[in-house]
């Protein structure tokens, strides 16, 4: 994306529903042959931020640019964009093929284009066979697969998914799942997906936007927002987290120590500096903690006892408590630690300890 | 299931016998009048004495009947079209419209299914006095559209609140203009909705008989009520004849209508 111009540029996107700001000041830049996902809650704004680029809502401000030309004005019919909806939507009275041609039909392409366009993409994907049918006659991953087929047919340079997988279940989710990365790959069309499956963004996305309260929270790959959250919202949002109160006894630049509730005093690192006795969040994933028996004497550690353990198969799940009463999961495959007695310790390396400054986006 | 025939033992058999009954309660009238239709006696005898088709023949014989006949087509087609072309554009409003008044504009739309036919007719009836339109086909075709305006609405606003806009959104973004995202998918998806619609305003107007009354004048008159009028003066099996053929031209419509949903209901 460096030197090259965005493909999509959405610029201070503001949409108001009556006193409600849905999308507020969202601002970013779509590169060319991108797989961009909107992550967020429902009611987070990804949706409407997406509907606005599809142009069935108009913004209250901002603009959404391609190709460095505005496209508010232009109806979402005349955009060559393609969507694939959270629900089914293909048309109930046409057959599969009827329904990929609909595009190119509606453009007043000749039937043998058509024809053959059709049978590309059902090939594409994997539905040749089902040319004849009727949607009705479908599985709902049939469905929602002949819709992108759908929307790629007239080979639009920008592809909008809006929680298409949502309605299916698991398996079928993460098989669509690699179809849809492969058909990323073979097309390179520039794909924006909006989901509220951490797992799924993860698993597909370049990039993703995280949303909350219509704004963008972070935008970064999956492995800077599960590395370095921008907050504690970031961080509870993606991934698993534990969070842990404390405030700061001594700061430098992104060096920060914390002393908890019962005086531990635990190191950790932040993005933005903290100012001395700032009351702050401490935020470390379950995989990166460590167990030991008691007797084990050590910094950054904490006493806790053992109440419950799970077997996850490739993993166990330690749930601990805190001389406080606070839980805390860890996650390890070190099955020898926690059999040595329920009195353990718990270790925090200062490099996986997050600090965000408490706020009342923060959750837990 | 709750109500499993095999485990309720000798009780299924007053289910069976209350069923029966039941069908018998709601056919018998119509076997009785077709009967008599070919029945031979002049004064509607029962069982009838012999068998005829003489009946039959003096209504298509008596250019009476065959324009009241063909009276009640015109008018019941021109209703169903008319009821149609108001019916859906005003289903759209109440469906996917977002304005004040919604909801009392909905129930304004169903209340002559609510107001009793005869007040209607009434009312009609001054009305029509007044602008000279008595006995003439628009007055029919006004009066029978304002009890088959209802029908349509509901079966088109229930057919229009199955549909999921997303699909019309999905036809724009495959770039068909709203129009043709309209006619092209919102309709043909929806064509159930609007042929029952057409139905019951055909049938509506068809078998309507109260403000039929007050619309004709003996040159103008629809099939029930030239029915009505002849049972005033005398009981002839003509009668059982003509009624048989209606009962008949509804058996028709409803094995058409039945074939016609087994086959785009999927």
């Amino acid at each position: 994306m460096s030197g090259q111009a965005p493909l999509v540029n959405i610029r201070n996107l503001v949409k108001h529903f009556g006193p409600v700001a849905a999308v507020d000041d969202v601002s970013l830049q779509v590169g060319e042959g991108e797989f961009l996902t909107f992550l967020g809650s429902s009611g987070s704004g990804k949706t409407t931020t997406l509907f606005i680029v599809a142009g069935f809502e108009d913004p209250t401000g901002g603009d959404v640019e391609i190709d460095g030309r505005s496209v508010l004005s232009v109806k979402p019919n005349e955009r060559n964009i393609g969507m694939v909806f959270q629900r089914y939507t293909l048309f109930p009275h046409m057959t599969v093929a009827q329904n990929v041609g609909f595009p190119l039909m509606v453009r007043r392409r000749p039937k043998a284009e058509i024809d053959k366009a059709v049978k590309d993409m059902l090939d594409l994907v994997q539905l040749g066979a089902y040319a004849g049918r009727k949607p009705s006659e479908l599985s709902g991953g049939q469905q929602q697969r002949v819709a992108l087929a759908r929307a790629l047919v007239y080979k639009p340079r920008i592809l909008l998914m809006d929680e298409p997988l949502a309605a299916l279940d698991k398996r079928l989710r993460e098989d669509i799942q690699q179809e849809i990365r492969r058909i990323h790959r073979e097309l390179g069309v520039t794909i924006l997906y909006v989901t509220h499956d951490q797992e799924e963004a993860l698993r597909m996305s370049d990039r993703i936007a995280v949303f909350s309260h219509g704004k963008i929270a972070q935008i970064g790959s999956g492995a800077d927002l599960y590395e370095r959250p921008a907050d504690a919202f970031v961080a509870g949002f993606i991934g698993n987290s534990n969070f842990l109160q404390g405030s700061v006894v001594q700061s430098q630049q992104d060096q920060v120590a914390v002393r908890l509730d019962d005086g531990t005093v635990i190191r950790g690192n932040t993005r933005h500096p903290i100012a001395t006795n700032a009351r702050v969040r401490l935020m470390i994933r379950p995989e990166r903690l460590t167990l030991t028996p008691s007797n084990d004497q050590h910094d950054q550690s904490l006493d806790v006892t053992l109440s419950d353990t799970t077997y996850l198969g490739d993993m166990l799940q330690h749930e601990v408590v805190t001389a406080w009463q606070q839980r805390i999961t860890v996650r390890t495959n070190d099955h020898a630690a926690a059999a040595s007695g329920n009195a353990l310790k718990l270790h925090f390396a200062s490099t996986d300890v997050m600090v965000f400054e408490d706020s009342s986006r923060a959750t837990a | 299931m709750l109500l499993n025939l095999n485990r309720m033992g000798p009780g299924r058999y007053v289910l069976y016998a209350i069923g029966v009954l039941t069908a018998l309660f709601l056919l018998l009238p119509v076997v009785f009048i077709a009967a008599l239709s070919f029945g031979s006696s002049q004064w509607l005898q029962f069982p009838p004495p012999g068998w005829t088709l003489k009946w039959y023949a003096a209504i298509f014989n008596d250019p009476r009947w065959m324009d009241s006949i063909w009276t009640s087509v015109k008018v019941a087609f021109t209703v169903m079209v008319l009821s149609i072309v108001l019916g859906l554009p005003a289903a759209f409003a109440l469906v996917r419209g977002k304005f004040p008044g919604r909801t009392v504009l909905h129930a304004f739309f169903i209340s002559p299914m609510i107001v009793p036919v005869i007040i209607l007719a009434i009312a009609l009836y001054a009305f029509v006095l007044k602008f000279g339109l008595n006995g003439t086909f628009i007055a029919f075709v006004a009066a029978h559209l304002i009890i088959a305006l209802p029908f349509s609405v509901i079966c088109i606003v229930n057919s229009l609140e199955g549909f999921d806009e997303s699909t019309e959104k999905a036809a724009i973004v495959c770039g068909a203009t709203k129009a043709e995202a309209i006619f092209r998918v919102t309709l043909p998806a929806i064509r159930l909705g609007i042929f029952s619609a057409a139905l019951f305003s055909f049938l509506a107007s068809w078998d309507e008989v109260v403000l039929g009354i007050f619309m004709a004048s003996p040159i103008l008159q629809t099939l029930p009520v030239k029915m009505w009028t002849t049972l005033r003066q005398d009981l002839t099996p003509v009668i059982a004849s003509v009624s048989t053929l209606l009962i008949a031209l509804t058996i028709v419509i409803m094995i058409i209508t039945a074939f016609l949903r087994r086959r785009y209901a999927r």
